[in-house]
């Protein structure tokens, strides 16, 4: 064992039973974590990154979980081999972690001072008054502003990235010797993204400690991470130091990784996946050359000039606080006076943080949402105005894709029927069996099986998911498309798949979208045209290329400065 | 992926099912309910049991003997067979009862919580008040109104005892309202009905159906109660209620027998209903799922 590791994984393996038999979520891997360096473990959901990393803590569920073989060498002894009271003094002293969901991993009815000082009690003996002074300095470290005030507030009065500073303070309050990081910023916008990086790559150096940190996106910790590990399917298939990762990647699938990607330099036709770059087994493959130039090539902007959707001075305003006789006292302008205007065949991405208002501003076009005042006017059809039947024709040409593949497909219904619904309501085909037809083309069209159509969405994965919304939205053969961060929620190399069929689709059927994300990059690849939100108000707007190399407004800066490079610095330059 | 034929579905039904197939304890509860349902159908045709009304003045209160297990009544009639029938009693009771009170509730928590504003306020106003009178008293009240009987006790339990299935559809309701397959359908140009009864309903049915089969329980309890209180079934109808509230008299003179018997009926059926609905929450909670 070299003297310098703190922490030493030899062949661990971790299975668990399920009612469809043994998974094994981690084969035989081996890694280690130096003294004092940053180790980015990056893979795709399931795996198996989470639970390497809970199986260092001990916190394998089990059942159904077990550590069959292998060892976790902590400073020479295996943490595996540790009683429950023995690894209770480990975790949360010398191992600690942090979680992706800043909203749910702190206690509501505890002060955030308390929550702190909680650990500081047990693990270091403090007295309340001791642990209070050190929570207070540990917040000022993870740069709450007015510590010693906001050390009594709740949770729910913070904001989601004080909150993920909080969870910060109480996993470094006993100096721990490693801290986990289970994607601790997937759950924050760019900008509060961006600090928190900063904050846990100061502390480190600052605490001399090691960290680890897990991730489905390389380009998070290009800037941080002294060494990558690249996990899939359980197997750990490449590990490098950060800069011969990102220079030469040996592996297919880390090759994948890294094209699929959109960065914020180019505008492509096409993103390469990890398909592109690895067979379905694992096995090297070399990218076919229309791949290459389409990922190359520059896409034209669509020049058509027709408006599809004008936007009017829209506004929605919602009620915050009532008067004693019901009058509204003051409101909350999620949308203000927006004006847009949406060409054929074009797309409109629109950014902002989350609560600018964008995902309100695209469901009160579709009128999900009740406008207060303004004009959706659609071909020239003033869409507010329409009565409820004519509204209802009207859903048939435009479609909304949400965000959360999981919660936007009917549990209890297959996919057939989910696909067939919208065909009944508009009275699309005349028999069942013809829109059996049209949902089995659909399916072939998203790039699924027509024979899953029985299959329900619990059997599927989150892109499968995503792509039968898309194939359900497409059920009614719209001309328009709102998607409300519709591949967030998915893996970079899955996302780099949704994006590909949404360009295809939309050259192929002339579709018009206006593409809801808070992630740049993402939006720049997929629109001809950018509009920046904040507060409920459209800032600036301009081409995709446009408002990247020119951009106008403060916030705009702002926003792209905060965007990871998706390269370690010493190559950057 | 790709293979060609059709690959058969499993709905979260098919896997609650195979779930509950596999708890020992729910298996053996669904039977025992069974076994109940089919032992008050033959009843009620009057294929077993048949001695459950035949009056033998010559042997009152006879203690538990080969020929009558559970002993004999006031009126020489058998306890094991007035017991058994009076499983016809409190299927029906529970059945219709809860069955009345679950469609009420479902119907008036679905639209409140769907619909929300002014109709939800109507209809929180109306079961909050209803909720703030005594539950027994309201029964007590039913049953002086239109008599006692079968009929009215079923009537009675099933317009009293809603307001919790209301409540619970009508916060699942508004938790699912906002889900984005509800806005999607939507979106997609669903109709009000539609969202509600495709959708929202099937999504809920679980929930629905736990608290079925613990207002089951619950409405077999009552007609014990208002039976005890004299206002449950027709005197000489066998109920256990009736059963029980005998008891009061009889255990005085050392005869326990009828008390057994009912409470041994009562027990079983409880139980396994109990457990049942433990095993169908465990297999249907969306929480416990791929875990």
């Amino acid at each position: 064992m070299s003297s310098n590791s703190l922490i030493e994984i030899k062949d661990l393996t971790v299975e668990f039973q399920t009612d469809d038999g043994t998974v094994t979520a981690v084969k035989k891997i081996s890694f280690d974590i130096p003294k004092g360096k940053t180790v980015g473990l990056v893979g795709e959901s399931g795996s198996g990154k989470s639970v390497s990393s809970l199986a260092i803590m001990g916190l394998i569920p089990n059942p159904p979980g077990k550590v069959t073989t292998g060892q976790i060498l902590f400073e020479g002894k295996d943490l595996l081999k540790n009683s429950e009271s023995q690894m209770r003094k480990i975790r949360g002293k010398r191992i600690s972690m942090i979680f992706q969901e800043p909203m749910t991993s702190l206690n509501p009815v505890f002060t955030v001072g308390d929550q702190i000082c909680e650990s500081l009690i047990l693990h270091e003996k403090m007295s309340k008054a001791e642990a209070w002074e050190r929570a207070i300095e540990l917040l000022d470290q993870v740069g709450i502003p007015n510590p010693s005030e906001r050390i009594k507030s709740y949770p729910h009065e913070m904001s989601g990235g004080q909150r993920q500073r909080v969870m910060i303070a109480m996993a470094i309050s006993c100096n721990p010797d490693l801290l986990i990081a289970d994607e601790p910023t997937t759950a924050l916008d760019v900008t509060i993204q961006k600090q928190i990086l900063d904050l846990i790559a100061d502390l480190q150096k600052k605490y001399g400690m090691s960290v680890l940190f897990i991730t489905h996106d390389l380009g998070v910790i290009a800037d941080i991470s002294d060494e990558v590990v690249v996990m899939y399917r359980g197997d750990i298939v490449e590990k490098n130091s950060t800069e011969a990762l990102f220079k030469k990647p040996q592996h297919p699938y880390t090759k994948g990784l890294l094209a699929c990607r959109p960065s914020l330099d180019e505008h492509p036709r096409r993103l390469p996946v990890v398909s592109d770059f690895m067979t379905p087994d694992g096995k090297e493959k070399t990218p076919d050359q229309s791949v290459l130039k389409a990922a190359k090539e520059i896409r034209p902007i669509s020049d058509s000039q027709t408006p599809l959707l004008e936007i009017k001075s829209l506004k929605k305003h919602f009620p915050l606080k009532k008067g004693f006789f019901g009058g509204v006292q003051s409101w909350v302008k999620a949308v203000d006076d927006v004006s847009l205007t949406v060409r054929k065949g074009r797309t409109l991405g629109l950014v902002g943080e989350s609560g600018c208002g964008k995902t309100t501003l695209g469901r009160t076009i579709l009128r999900l949402i009740e406008p207060t005042a303004g004009e959706v006017r659609y071909n020239g059809v003033d869409v507010t105005g329409l009565n409820k039947s004519d509204m209802r024709a009207m859903r048939r040409k435009m479609q909304i894709i949400f965000q959360d593949p999981y919660a936007s497909l009917n549990p209890r219904m297959t996919i057939g029927a989910a696909l067939m619904e919208p065909m009944v309501i508009h009275k699309l085909g005349s028999s069942k069996s013809e829109r059996l037809d049209m949902a089995a083309k659909l399916m072939d069209r998203v790039g699924l099986s027509a024979s899953m159509l029985n299959r329900y969405p619990h059997e599927f994965s989150g892109g499968q998911r995503q792509r039968i919304c898309i194939a359900r939205a497409l059920a009614v053969e719209p001309e328009f498309i709102i998607c409300d961060e519709s591949v967030s929620a998915l893996d970079v190399s899955i996302q780099a798949q949704i994006l590909n069929l949404l360009l295809e689709l939309q050259e192929e059927l002339n579709l018009t979208y206006v593409f809801i994300s808070h992630d740049l990059a993402v939006v720049k690849f997929i629109s001809d045209e950018v509009a920046v939100m904040y507060n409920g108000q459209v800032v600036e707007m301009n081409t995709a290329v446009g408002i990247y190399e020119n951009p106008q407004h403060d916030y705009t800066k702002k926003l792209l400065s905060a965007i990871p490079k998706g390269m370690p610095k010493t190559l950057l330059s | 992926m790709t293979s060609a034929q059709n690959t058969q579905g499993r709905s979260l039904w098919a896997d609650a099912i195979r779930k509950i197939k596999k708890n020992r304890i729910a298996v053996v509860s669904f039977w025992i309910i069974i076994a109940y349902i089919g032992l008050a159908a033959l009843c009620a045709m009057d294929l077993v049991f048949t001695s459950y009304s035949l009056v033998d003045n010559t042997i009152p209160y006879q203690a538990p003997s080969s020929a009558h297990w559970f002993g004999t009544d006031l009126f020489g009639r058998d306890v094991l067979a007035r017991a058994a029938h009076g499983t016809v009693t409190s299927l029906i009771v529970g059945f219709v009862g809860a069955g009345l009170s679950v469609l009420i509730g479902t119907l008036l928590g679905a639209l409140a919580g769907y619909f929300g504003g002014l109709v939800d306020e109507l209809i929180t106003w109306f079961y909050s008040t209803l909720d703030n009178i005594p539950y027994i008293l309201l029964l007590v009240a039913f049953s002086f109104v239109s008599g006692p009987g079968l009929k009215t006790l079923c009537l009675a339990i099933g317009l009293t005892s809603w307001v919790g299935h209301c409540r619970l559809v009508r916060s699942e309701f508004i938790k699912q309202r906002g889900q984005e397959y509800v806005q999607g359908a939507f979106s997609m140009g669903a109709s009000h009905a539609r969202r509600i009864f495709v959708h929202i309903l099937p999504n809920t049915l679980h929930l629905i159906l736990i608290s079925f089969s613990l207002g089951f329980v619950s409405a077999i309890k009552s007609e014990v109660i208002l039976s005890y209180l004299g206002l449950g079934v027709e005197p000489g109808t066998p109920s256990w209620g009736m059963m029980i509230s005998d008891a009061k008299l009889e255990l005085s003179r050392g005869v326990w027998w009828g008390l057994a018997a009912a409470t041994v009926f009562m027990f079983f059926l409880v139980l396994a209903f109990t457990l049942f609905n433990d095993a169908v929450r465990d297999a249907t909670d969306p929480k416990l799922r791929d875990k």
